[in-house]
């Protein structure tokens, strides 16, 4: 949807857009939602941190396996990715464009499914089945 | 409905350095880090989730001088994209943009992201 040329009527018509109207609000709205849950986010993360840095796999399990820890964790840590695959999203725009920016596009969203599955997943592991 | 290409901007040299313009790039760079730095934390709960053998290992890596460095690079960088986020938030609402609080704002951000992680590693592993 590149055009090379932009013409000075183009850029007079207010019936031209930039990019796509409903999912560019759609990700800035995703964007600060999700972006406010990673305060939270941190603030947990800080807490599971600094009380199990360096601790054997038996404290670990017994205060991630904990339901009222775990879930909430693997619930934060899939809204994180998701603001990563967003943030990297605007990133790329930025910078790449047509098949080079789908291709990335593309590597973005494995890499960040990846990290939400092998987080929340152990996570979950951890809660169900020690 | 037409659509037409985005605009790009002028190359970055060509401008004076502003604070708000260091904190921009700054703020997507940290976010790249954080992007990067999530791998770090999965890579920690899943040797949790697999066994103490592979718990121990990970442990080692982070708990070396290299590995604290990192550690210590990735908490600002989360820090000061939280503090970062926060300050579009509030721009978010057409506020503090005016000549002068939209410097301080940035200003804000970067020592409190100093601030806080060294408040961080003072209290939860120097002193702890």
């Amino acid at each position: 949807m590149r055009e090379t040329i932009i013409t000075s009527e183009t850029v007079a018509n207010p019936k031209t857009h930039y990019g796509d109207a409903k999912a560019s609000t759609r990700h800035f709205m995703t964007q600060r939602v999700t972006g406010l849950i990673n305060v939270v986010f941190l603030g947990f993360l800080l807490f599971i941190v600094v009380r199990l840095a360096g601790q054997d796999r038996a404290d670990m399990v017994a205060v991630i396996g904990n339901a009222f820890v775990g879930i909430p964790l693997a619930l934060l840590i899939a809204i994180a990715a998701i603001h990563m695959r967003n943030g990297m999203r605007d990133t790329l725009e930025d910078y790449l464009h047509g098949r080079v920016y789908s291709l990335a596009m593309l590597l973005n969203t494995l890499f960040c499914l990846l990290v939400a599955l092998a987080g929340a997943g152990a996570v979950l592991k951890i809660v169900f089945w020690g | 409905m037409s659509v037409r290409a985005r605009p790009t901007s002028p190359h970055l040299q060509i401008y004076r350095w502003t604070i708000t313009m260091a904190m921009s790039i700054l703020h997507r760079m940290t976010g790249i880090a954080n992007y990067a730095g999530m791998a770090l934390l999965a890579i920690w709960l899943l040797a949790a989730a697999i066994g103490q053998e592979q718990l121990m290992m990970v442990n080692y890596v982070y708990g070396s001088w290299f590995g604290q460095i990192v550690l210590f690079g990735f908490t600002w960088s989360l820090v000061h994209h939280m503090c970062g986020g926060l300050r579009h938030w509030v721009w978010d609402f057409a506020v503090m943009m005016e000549p002068g609080q939209r410097e301080a704002m940035a200003w804000g951000t970067l020592v409190a992201s100093v601030i806080i992680t060294l408040l961080i590693w003072t209290v939860f592993v120097w002193v702890a």
